[in-house]
């Protein structure tokens, strides 16, 4: 399920939505917004803006700098004993990470949580060469378990109760726990820490890059994150190019608006800052430090003015929180280990509007997203622009609407805006509907308008408008 | 400068979008995405506000007036936290406290921070110093070197930080004024935390189950 099925039909997901997961989700997303809520209570509102405002301007800055931002950081890195591998798409990343493994023939890899390998499909990669996988956050960890993926960002596995995760450590594990948060909690430390201990490889992802020294920083509750870049003696992180930030003094801001939106914490419990492999030959830690940056369609992103504030995402979480929608289907309807509002974002972004371009309709454009967004993306804005992409068509990308529906629309504005072919339609239409017409309905019509009817009568043409309001006035 | 041509492609494709040329100059960070730094209270307050907050995690805070204090605070927590086997940071503060020759004197087996990760995973207990301190959530800086190993609080059941109030810091922009050219630190802020199952908080998922930060002054 991590590997996104193509192309993702978003209204045939959504009738798959199991009954139990709206309430699952809104009791999570309801503890979250709660806590956020009374974090940005405490801190006033004032200065919550202020702050949102200053995230906001820090990341335009950096992705806008973005070029300049990525040489400073590989410099940066390299000065600092690590390696730093360019990764154009998905594929390339999967190679880079693969060969690296094969290197140090590595047999088993722990991965933290990154939903940049949740996007290349890393997992599957590396398994299809037989080398093992370990998802070490717990909620990814119970998900890998399932054979699924997240259903949430933050918390992946936010939707399954503690007896189906007992039943499921009985039958995957062997483990007879009791169905109670705390006891299942102690298996999967017992568990992972053997993992952690024979890992040949530990996977990450990065919250941000630091330009100024080449930093990879991650955020994390667990300390599952930590392990897998101190246990193992090989570290890689995967880290989208978009994550960039220009210097420590930007990153104050950006952590007091990340943990605060995610979880409603004022910060994480571990935030860690790794440049490079340990500095001293006495330092314990991996010995080998690499950076995979990965474009996958981030630069084509920044092409579109329009669209391009899609890369100041965080990955915070709290657009998803917030949405009618994913409130009421919850992360895997959208067929993407991003989902919500900013996951549509990506997603048809990232995969095209022909494999994703049903996404950016599953909106009600409400804008709850856009008041709740810590670092203020438009994102009401850019799904408009995306659905006028999926619709027309733009620099970027062919419309993917159907040629049947776009020739019958530009039809349609054409007569409508000419009296006399509006006015030789309407007769035609009531000569042409007199066979089919049963009273004042059109019970069934012919491929493809049967489509309407199957599902409800069409009501019948009646008059063209103009002679209809005659008649109406004269009868008043 | 990008070692590989997949580094000169992707540059290339970010300056087109951006309509930018090669080699052009950063304008500087602008100034309204900065924000002001916290101004520190009185250090009392200061310590105060630290061990609430920390408090409030699950962290467990003392004050110990001296060595002494610190004799007696190890012992109980050896007591506690059933403790066999310990290891401790290197560093010259902590050499001097003697720390890991007091938990000997209580029969606990020391082993050395910088023995193999499997040996460190057996210890119960793990102590190092605190780089820095921030009040305003909680968190203590921890920095690597040779002589402060990242595992000691990190695959100990238990970590136990000892705190002086040389270590305060206003707030994360003066302590990464410091840090930044670490190389390594990372900011703890309360034991290890999941609620990944049914939201139900749990302590210790990976990391340790119990923190201790004692401030020790000495007269």
């Amino acid at each position: 399920m991590s590997q996104a099925t193509l192309p993702i039909d978003f209204r045939t997901n959504a009738q798959h939505v199991p009954p139990k997961m709206p309430a699952s989700v809104q009791k999570a997303t309801a503890k979250f917004l709660g806590n956020r809520a009374a974090l940005v209570e405490a801190l006033g509102n004032e200065l919550w803006q202020t702050l949102r405002q200053a995230a906001h301007d820090v990341r335009l800055h950096a992705i806008t700098n973005l070029d300049q931002y990525l040489e400073q950081a590989e410099r940066a890195v390299t000065k600092a004993g690590g390696h730093v591998h360019w990764a154009r798409d998905a594929a390339e990343a999967n190679r880079i990470v693969l060969e690296m493994a094969r290197h140090h023939q590595v047999r088993k890899v722990v991965k933290s949580k990154s939903m940049a390998t949740e996007e290349i499909g890393l997992n599957h990669a590396l398994e299809a060469e037989g080398i093992q996988v370990i998802e070490t956050d717990l909620g990814e960890y119970i998900v890998q378990l399932l054979g699924m993926g997240p259903a949430h960002i933050v918390v992946p596995a936010f939707h399954l109760s503690k007896e189906e995760i007992a039943a499921l450590f009985r039958e995957k594990l062997g483990v007879d726990a009791p169905a109670e948060a705390e006891k299942l909690t102690q298996v999967a430390r017992m568990k992972l820490r053997q993992e952690f201990l024979t890992a040949g490889l530990g996977i990450s992802g990065g919250n941000f890059l630091i330009a100024e020294t080449g930093t990879i920083v991650t955020v994390t509750n667990e300390g599952n994150g930590r392990m897998c870049t101190t246990v193992p003696p090989v570290h890689v992180a995967i880290v989208g190019i978009d994550k960039i930030v220009p210097d420590w003094e930007s990153l104050t801001v950006l952590l007091k608006v990340l943990a605060r939106s995610a979880t409603g914490q004022k910060i994480t419990c571990y935030t860690q800052f790794i440049s490079g492999p340990p500095r001293a030959d006495a330092e314990t830690g991996p010995k080998e430090s690499h950076l995979v940056l990965l474009d996958n369609g981030r630069s084509r992103i920044l092409q579109t003015p329009e669209t391009r504030e899609t890369l100041l995402c965080i990955r915070c979480g709290a657009c998803l929180n917030i949405c009618p929608v994913f409130n009421n289907v919850g992360g895997y309807t959208y067929g993407y280990p991003i989902s919500g509002p900013t996951g549509v974002l990506f997603a048809s972004q990232i995969l095209g509007v022909k494999a994703a371009g049903g996404l950016p309709f599953a909106s009600t454009l409400c804008g709850a997203c856009n008041d709740i967004c810590p670092v203020k993306i438009p994102i009401t804005e850019i799904l408009l622009h995306l659905r006028h992409r999926v619709a027309e068509g733009d620099e970027q990308e062919k419309a993917a609407a159907p040629s049947l529906m776009r020739t019958g629309a530009q039809v349609g504005s054409v007569a409508l805006r000419t009296p006399w072919l509006y006015r030789l339609g309407s007769s035609l239409l009531k000569w042409a509907q007199a066979p089919l017409k049963r009273d004042d309905w059109l019970a069934k019509l012919p491929p493809p308008l049967s489509r309407w009817t199957m599902a409800r009568p069409l009501p019948a043409f009646a008059a063209d408008f103009r002679s209809w309001w005659r008649t109406r006035s004269h009868k008043r | 400068m990008s070692t590989n041509s997949a580094g000169e492609d992707i540059l290339a494709k970010v300056r087109t979008s951006l309509k930018r040329g090669p080699g052009q100059p950063v304008a500087p960070v602008p100034s309204t995405a900065r924000v002001k730094p916290r101004v520190a209270g009185a250090p009392d307050a200061e310590i105060e506000l630290l061990f609430t907050e920390i408090g409030k995690l699950n962290g467990v805070t003392r004050r110990l007036g001296g060595r002494d204090d610190l004799k007696t605070a190890l012992a109980e927590l050896v007591k506690v936290e059933a403790v066999q086997k310990a290891t401790c940071w290197a560093t010259p503060d902590l050499m001097t406290l003697d720390v890991a020759g007091t938990l000997k004197a209580l029969g606990v087996e020391i082993v050395s921070p910088t023995a193999g990760k499997h040996q460190v995973a057996e210890c119960e207990l793990g102590v190092t110093g605190v780089d820095a301190a921030l009040p305003e959530t909680g968190t203590l800086l921890l920095r690597s070197s040779p002589e402060r190993p990242r595992v000691v609080s990190l695959l100990p059941r238990v970590h136990l930080a000892i705190l002086r109030r040389t270590a305060l810091r206003a707030d994360l922009h003066q302590a990464f004024g410091e840090a930044k050219d670490a190389g390594y630190c990372v900011l703890v802020t309360g034991p290890s935390r999941t609620s990944d199952i049914e939201l139900t908080l749990t302590l210790g998922v990976h990391g340790p189950k119990a923190l201790y930060v004692w401030l020790l002054d000495e007269s």
